[in-house]
């Protein structure tokens, strides 16, 4: 079957469309429906372009949502949620869903603070990424979405202490931006949203897409890039059973443009099984960025209410340029445990006082620690290595104090630091000084790998990055990526909105070659 | 080759001592591995009776009856949650999940519990002893060690922490939310569907979310409320 996409025939299949081998033929070819796949695809398919968007995994509906978070990653997340790096083994959670990572996310969009945005741009020769670039591509994609401050009376208890916290010891504090539209505070992000309230590309940017135009085919996994000469012509692929994987028809898909979007982590391990794809500057892979989390657990005298609230409510950049972000943290009780000290009676203790406790978390910006993507054979999942450096070690037990004080200054009785060789609780900041005093190894800590940066990086010269400041392929005249892995560094703050901001410079990019 | 001959007499009965001894090596290696499991546990969809006698040792171990939360691992079904659980994730994470299990199980050989008979297997000894052998992996010097241990109580908690009691008992069940039904669900079918299953209609639109917060007190998820299990 041979499909030639047309301006105003927008339609999606799922896997039970295709019964056999087929090709496409579009303008713009994007693989990868997250945040910043989508932003290109409605674009271009706006400004009157023939877009197929690819997406492996299958759209959901709230009735596919499991409420349980166990289960639920099984289905939203590659290796069911269990995939993690080596070397350091750090969790690191990707989505294959339509809509990616947005379906599962906490829906965070700060924009990315401008020293962060100038050290990119000194540091890998870039001129047009400053702050004063990318705010009116910021403004354009945060209109779209309705990135806004999270209102306080769906904010709920654990988020409202962080902000007391805050105020009593003189630190900035603030209500996250998130893309939600009329937010109940069901705390289910990480699940799915089933009040429809958060604007996940699923339910914003690709519908949008498709009443542009856009054909959007999802279980259909990309896994070569064919080239002729210093041009992209088509990708290749299968179509995947949902959950499973299964392999089932094959398809290629031609384009004038080609887009990879599928992620950090899978855009290189595309690129590498195409035959060392893009890679003249040998970065394909390397520079792999992650904003290592740490949390603490706190119990309050009061209860907590702790079902209740946006997911992630409140935020403090207070100590950005120290290197760590401040947040609240919500998340399926069975993965809020993995931090919960014990096993027995005293772990089933520490659990029941669920209903008095909150959880905060900081990110560090680790631009120190570095890991690298390779394929694995016969499969296009990814084996990652990452490394935790001690200098950012230090950085991540300093946020760890932090958030100490915090939460002894909000009133909290008592906290769980989770830290292997200190005190499994600590009922004092007294107490909690040795979290800042005692030398730490990065085994000494339960890290997770949240966001994911740098494998495809963005750099001036050609010989030190992947691609341009408009994320074309250095190597190829008609490539182009669109996702995390073009940051040169990471962004110190939840990424998602910036690389929405940069897609749709992006895509203005390619639409100007477009005519 | 008369010096050869001479020897050969006395080299057979240490040839056949080591045979032997092998064999008897070998039976109790496999005696270990695979014999004696009580009968009463029943294999599930994907783990083994065997694997399924070690989640359920393992569980009442990490989750024992009383105390704050009144359900134990084995009367909070973590046993059948853990098999189906097993079952959904890919083959490579899987089979690194079974062999997990079995390091635990058989690791008493390396790193004995306590008291007489510490070398059984995990699911063979008694639940004090199981504790005291969970509390060697998690206080380990050794990150290995110490990685296994929260590898195997992140997915026991799993279970245990999706049981509706549990939950309800916590505060933090799911609530009931009534459905909202906006244009892009006219777009999708349920996962693994055709489209022609897609049972909303533009007569079905509901308004979306108004961003009335959710009352604490709301009722809960019909799956998560008390009744029959």
């Amino acid at each position: 079957m041979s499909v030639t996409a047309r301006p105003g025939e927008g339609e999606v299949l799922v896997f039970a469309d295709y019964t056999d081998d087929f090709r496409e033929d579009a303008d713009v070819v994007v693989v990868g429906s997250g945040p910043t796949g989508a932003v290109v695809a409605y674009e271009l398919a706006a400004s009157g372009k023939r877009v197929v968007l690819l997406e492996e995994g299958p759209p959901f509906t709230p009735e596919d949502f499991v409420l349980e978070g166990g289960l639920s990653m099984t289905r939203t997340l590659r290796e069911g949620g269990l995939r993690a790096t080596r070397g350091y083994v750090v969790p690191t959670m990707q989505a294959i869903c339509l809509g990616g990572g947005s379906l599962v996310n906490s829906a965070i969009c700060p924009r990315a603070p401008a020293f962060a945005l100038d050290a990119w741009c000194t540091n890998f020769e870039l001129a047009r990424t400053t702050r004063k670039d990318l705010d009116p591509h910021y403004d354009a994609v945060g209109e779209f979405l309705g990135i806004a401050p999270t209102p306080d009376d769906v904010q709920g208890p654990r988020n409202l202490l962080f902000r007391d916290g805050c105020r009593a010891l003189g630190y900035s504090s603030e209500p996250i931006p998130r893309n939600v539209r009329g937010c109940r505070g069901s705390g289910e992000c990480f699940t799915g949203c089933r009040s429809r309230a958060k604007q996940s590309m699923d339910v914003s940017y690709v519908p949008a897409a498709i009443r542009a135009g856009a054909r959007v085919l999802t279980s259909a996994r990309v896994e070569r890039v064919e080239v002729s000469g210093a041009r992209a012509q088509a990708v290749t692929g299968r179509v995947v059973a949902p959950f499973t994987g299964k392999p089932g028809p094959r398809f290629r898909v031609t384009a004038r443009e080609v887009v990879l979007a599928a992620g950090c982590v899978a855009t290189p391990v595309i690129l590498m099984k195409s035959g060392n794809l893009a890679n003249r500057s040998g970065q394909v892979g390397r520079n792999l960025q992650f904003h290592p989390g740490v949390a603490i657990t706190g119990v309050f005298p009061e209860r907590t209410h702790p079902q209740f609230g946006a997911t992630q409510g409140y935020q403090s950049l207070q100590f950005i340029e120290e290197g760590f972000k401040l947040e609240t943290l919500w998340a399926p009780p069975a993965v809020l445990a993995v931090r919960t000290p014990g096993f027995g009676h005293e772990f089933k203790r520490r659990l029941s006082e669920a209903p008095f406790s909150a959880t905060w978390d900081a990110i560090g910006s680790c631009h120190r620690s570095l890991g690298h993507v390779a394929p694995r054979r016969r499969s296009m999942d990814p084996v990652l290595h990452y490394r935790l450096d001690e200098q950012d070690v230090m950085i991540l037990q300093r946020a760890l104090h932090v958030l100490a004080e915090i939460f002894f200054a909000a009133g909290a009785t008592k906290i769980q630091p989770g830290v292997h060789g200190l005190p499994e609780e600590m009922r004092s900041l007294s107490e909690a000084d040795v979290l800042r005093s005692k030398p730490m190894r990065p085994t000494d800590l339960i890290v997770g790998g949240n966001h994911v940066f740098c494998t495809t990086r963005m750099h001036g010269d050609p010989k030190q990055g992947v691609v341009d400041e408009d994320g074309k392929c250095h190597d190829l005249e008609n490539l182009w990526i669109a996702d995390t892995g073009i940051f040169p560094r990471c962004s110190s703050v939840n990424p998602m909105f910036t690389g929405m901001a940069l897609a749709h410079r992006q895509a203005g990019a390619i639409a100007e070659r477009l005519p | 080759m008369a010096a050869g001959t001479a020897r050969y007499p006395a080299a057979m009965p240490i040839r056949l001592l080591l045979a032997a001894a092998v064999l008897a090596l070998a039976a109790w290696g496999l005696w270990r591995l695979l014999g004696g499991y009580a009968a009463g546990v029943g294999p599930g969809r994907v783990l083994s009776r065997r694997e399924r006698a070690f989640v359920d040792a393992a569980s009442e171990a990490m989750f024992p009856p009383g105390g704050a939360i009144p359900p134990s691992g084995h009367e909070a079904r973590v046993t059948d949650y853990v098999d189906r659980y097993v079952e959904r994730v890919p083959g490579g994470i899987r089979l690194l999940m079974r062999l997990l299990f079995l390091l635990v199980e058989q690791a008493t050989l390396a790193f004995p519990a306590p008291g007489r008979g510490g070398r059984r297997r995990f699911s063979a000894l008694s639940v004090e002893q199981r504790m005291a052998a969970l509390e060697g992996w998690r206080t380990s010097r050794l990150f290995p060690r110490r990685l296994v241990f929260m590898s195997l109580r992140a997915i026991l908690c799993m279970g245990y922490l999706a049981d509706p009691a549990v939950l309800r008992h916590l505060g933090v069940a799911p609530y009931e939310i009534a459905p909202v039904v906006l244009e892009p669900d006219l777009l999708y079918p349920p996962v693994g569907q055709p489209r022609s299953a897609i049972r909303w209609t533009r007569a079905d639109l509901t308004p979306a979310s108004d961003g009335t917060p959710i009352p604490l007190d709301a009722p809960l998820h019909p799956d998560y409320r008390p009744g029959p299990a």
